[in-house]
């Protein structure tokens, strides 16, 4: 099997370093070589975040280099925006349609139709999701994260790396598991049906 | 965090992050103490010791008031015979650099590891320095990983050459070796040496000049014997063909980018691979064995180009020709952090071959900044937003001498408020010269509790000693919180989770004879402006003033809200009442009030934490809470500390 290189990107607090440890976990179930340079620290504060995650028995190096990125999983729209350099010319985005103000007084944001016309001028194949408002009825916020994981696996690449049974055995140690795995049926359903 | 996964069965493959690795290679090797202070990129490997520690029992693990302390913690193990690690960041090591160049004079009697996090490209530091020249400095051997891969093995070898030699070894990680999670297959822990005896030896531990000029002439016949070792130590490998007139040398994770970009180039087979991981000293008969019949060496190293100068210092000494590249040459970036991409271009650029960055997908769309910011109901931020007020209201010129800690983001707009910012405790030393020289301003030191009790306190006892008037503000949140949560002397808790004796800085204020100690409620935002007041007119009588901001971290008031089943109240706007008058989001500047498109306010009920801070802040009385609000929610706001578990 290939290299797979995946982003995943959003905003600090949104889940990215656990969604981005648990496909390394699934990957490791699969005995697969997996390395995951993830953001600590002081950027975790609100602020931009982007976890770089690399599948494949050749790699060594932590970081994805600039235009080779296969998959972004993201969870924000703006984010979205800020890390497309990293994208491959076949590259795949799963993104939520969440769109997260910066708290920065008379800060200036694009509109959803600007950042959606945007991303379609790409040529990149573009998925988009209302992720975050799905996990918020299924009464969490924070479980968009797994909606977009079960996505990704049903729809895109990811899905011949990892499977939902490796991920359901990495979610076991999770407090609020259930929920979890719900949002992640949900999201792979969504992508069944795409 | 948890960290289950650091005493994963012996033999398994698990998960896990290279401060983990380097963590559970303490394990495996049997070390007796370890500690350190938090600072990303180091934090979680006192972390996942002390996760172990509750659950074995042993090692003694703790997080110490400063680097220097929690040097000397491990030093004076070390000298008992009992094998201990240091852990901190890169800037940490400044801090404790007195003791680093004395255990390298007197020795230990059993392992000494200094694990120093380097943070390139400045993801949460002030500087960029390279701490492998305290190596070449302090002469003390230098041991670099490759990556998060190698970390453990590295760790345990490390461990193992300090015992040996009985010199203090550093092992040097970075950012992505540290911050990398990956495949690690764990060995059988080891019993642990908790217990040593001092041996009386006044001739090796007592460093009076008679003593230190004998003992640096050993260290200098120690140091030569340490680089004739490491020579051959089997850390250091070479592949490819031996005859290939072409070499590149991988320093640390350096290793793992070049053996990438040569795979890339196809250049694997063709090309002599040198990987070097006891970078300090350099192995020398090693280097002269591989650079002889090269034309072209070319080194890749994280930071300064440190081991670059060592290769050149040999090849002149051995009278070598061969053509060396590296950080000084043009191709490899010698600021921020390795980069595949630049990497696999400098080596083709060296060596003539084709290659262009992959063209990567560009928009002609501005994409706004998102610096990280307060956490929506961090208390300082109705604790600056109270403190501007009353700068406004004293008409007074003041200069915010800032510090290191979740309250170095008010630098940022709408604050504004921190106008120096150099290093841990530099708010109240800097403070005390910009005290003595403005003849106009007012100075108000800003600093946090662990930031206070870790290099704060000999700057506020030498204001009141020298008589420098400023407004020490104290931010007292009962946690290190930027990197995590660790708990201090302000605490309660240590390491472990175990109740500890609580030091309170009201107590530090008033012992070291600051003229007044004002303590606020940071949630309150009449009651932090009135106190602040006080105490800035006193700064402005020529007193040294301390305002203690007391709440709770938003965080920690949320944990303890679900542990206890205390219900947190939602704000909203009402509509009718507001006036657009943008104060909550652009002055108040809280992630969760956003303004709508006619220029009132709406609270994403998601984001609000109910902290209830912008209830005052509304002129309008505009912000309500659907419910009547908790009183012992309120109380878990004003409270700081953490509880035991």
């Amino acid at each position: 099997m290939s290299n797979l290189n995946i982003l995943v990107v959003g905003v600090g607090g949104q889940g990215i370093l656990t969604l981005s440890r648990i496909i390394g976990e699934s990957a490791l179930r699969r005995g697969l070589k997996v390395l995951i340079a993830e953001t600590h620290g002081l950027s975790q504060r609100g602020g931009s975040v982007i976890v770089h995650v690399r599948i494949g028995d050749d790699i060594e190096a932590p970081l994805i280099p600039l235009g080779e990125c296969d998959l972004m999983l993201s969870l924000e729209l703006v984010e979205t925006l800020r890390y497309l350099n990293y994208m491959g010319n076949n590259g795949v985005i799963v993104s939520d349609t969440l769109i997260l103000r910066p708290p920065i007084p008379r800060v200036k944001i694009p509109s959803y139709e600007e950042i959606i016309t945007t991303l379609k001028n790409t040529g990149l194949e573009v998925h988009l999701l209302d992720a975050s408002l799905e996990a918020d009825r299924l009464g969490d916020i924070r479980v968009a994260n797994m909606i977009i994981l079960g996505y990704a696996i049903s729809s895109t690449l990811l899905g011949k790396y990892i499977d939902i049974d490796s991920v359901v055995e990495s979610l076991a140690h999770i407090p609020g598991k259930e929920l979890n795995i719900k949002a992640l049926s949900m999201g792979f359903k969504f992508g069944v049906k795409h | 965090m948890t960290y289950e996964e650091i005493l994963a069965e012996p033999g398994s493959t698990v998960l896990m992050l290279g401060n983990a690795a380097i963590a559970r290679a303490c394990l495996e090797y049997g070390i007796g103490l370890a500690s350190g202070y938090p600072g990303t990129p180091s934090s979680e490997i006192i972390e996942a010791l002390a996760y172990a520690s509750r659950k074995l029992g042993y090692p003694y693990v703790e997080w110490s008031i400063n680097e220097k302390v929690a040097f000397e913690n491990a030093y004076g193990a070390a000298i008992s015979g009992v094998p201990s690690i240091v852990a901190m960041k890169h800037v940490g090591l400044n801090v404790a650099a007195d003791p680093l160049f004395s255990s390298a004079y007197t020795g230990v009697e059993s392992s000494l590891l200094i694990v120093s996090a380097d943070d390139p490209a400045m993801w949460s530091s002030q500087n960029e320095q390279d701490n492998r020249w305290y190596g070449l400095h302090a002469y003390i051997p230098v041991f670099e990983p490759t990556g998060a891969q190698d970390a453990r093995s590295v760790t345990l070898e490390a461990l193992k050459f300090s015992s040996d030699y009985k010199h203090p070894v550093i092992l040097r990680s970075v950012t992505r070796v540290s911050h990398t999670r990956t495949n690690i297959t764990v060995g059988q822990l080891a019993k642990p040496k908790l217990y040593g005896e001092f041996k009386r030896d006044t001739s090796r531990w007592v460093l009076v000049p008679s003593n230190a000029r004998r003992l640096r002439e050993e260290l200098i016949a120690k140091w030569d014997k340490i680089t004739k070792d490491l020579s051959d130590n089997p850390l250091n490998t070479s592949e490819g063909p031996r005859d290939s007139r072409i070499l590149v040398i991988g320093v640390g994770v350096g290793y793992r980018y070049s053996r990438e970009a040569l795979q890339r180039l196809k250049l694997l087979d063709t090309v002599r691979l040198l990987k070097i991981t006891t970078s300090i000293p350099p192995p020398k008969s090693l280097i002269v064995r591989e650079l002889e019949g090269k034309n072209i060496a070319i080194i890749v190293e994280e930071g300064d180009p440190v081991f670059e100068d060592q290769v050149k210092i040999i090849a002149y000494d051995e009278r070598l020709d061969t053509k060396i590249y590296g950080k000084k040459t043009g191709y490899i970036p010698i600021t921020g952090e390795l980069k595949l991409e630049d990497i696999t271009k400098a080596l083709a650029d060296i060596l003539g071959l084709n290659y262009r960055v992959k063209s990567s997908v560009r928009v002609n769309i501005e994409i706004p900044p998102r610096p990280p910011v307060l956490c929506p109901g961090c208390p300082y931020r109705s604790v600056f937003y109270a403190i501007r007020r009353v700068i406004k209201k004293l008409k007074v010129n003041v200069v915010y001498a800032g510090d290191i800690g979740c309250y170095s983001l008010v630098v940022n707009p709408p604050f504004n408020a921190q106008d120096t910012l150099v290093e841990m405790g530099g708010s109240i030393g800097l403070a005390n010269g910009l005290s003595h020289t403005l003849r106009d301003s007012i100075v108000i030191a800003t600093i946090g509790d662990s930031t206070f009790y870790h290099a704060g306190i000999p700057g506020t006892i030498n204001a009141v000693y020298n008589r420098a008037p400023m407004t020490i503000l104290v931010l007292d949140n009962g946690v290190t919180a930027m990197t995590g949560h660790q708990p201090h002397p302000g605490t309660g808790l240590d390491a472990l989770g175990r109740e500890a004796r609580r030091i309170k800085i009201e107590d530090i204020a008033k012992a070291s004879g600051v003229d007044s100690v004002l303590i606020a409620k940071s949630f309150n935002i009449r009651d932090v402006e009135s106190k602040a007041e006080l105490a800035i007119r006193e700064a402005l009588n020529g007193k040294v003033s301390m305002l203690i901001a007391r709440g709770s971290c938003i965080l920690t008031a949320i944990a303890k809200s679900r542990r206890y089943k205390v219900k947190r109240p939602v704000y909203s706007i009402d509509l009718d009442k507001c006036r657009a008058c943008t104060i909550c989001y652009n002055a108040f500047a809280c992630p969760a009030i956003i303004p709508r498109g006619d220029g009132k306010a709406s609270i994403d009920p998601r984001i609000c934490t109910g902290c209830s801070a912008c209830v005052d802040v509304c002129p309008f009385e505009a912000i309500q809470s659907i419910e009547v609000v908790d009183e012992t929610w309120r109380g878990i706001l004003d409270e700081v500390g953490l509880d035991s578990e």
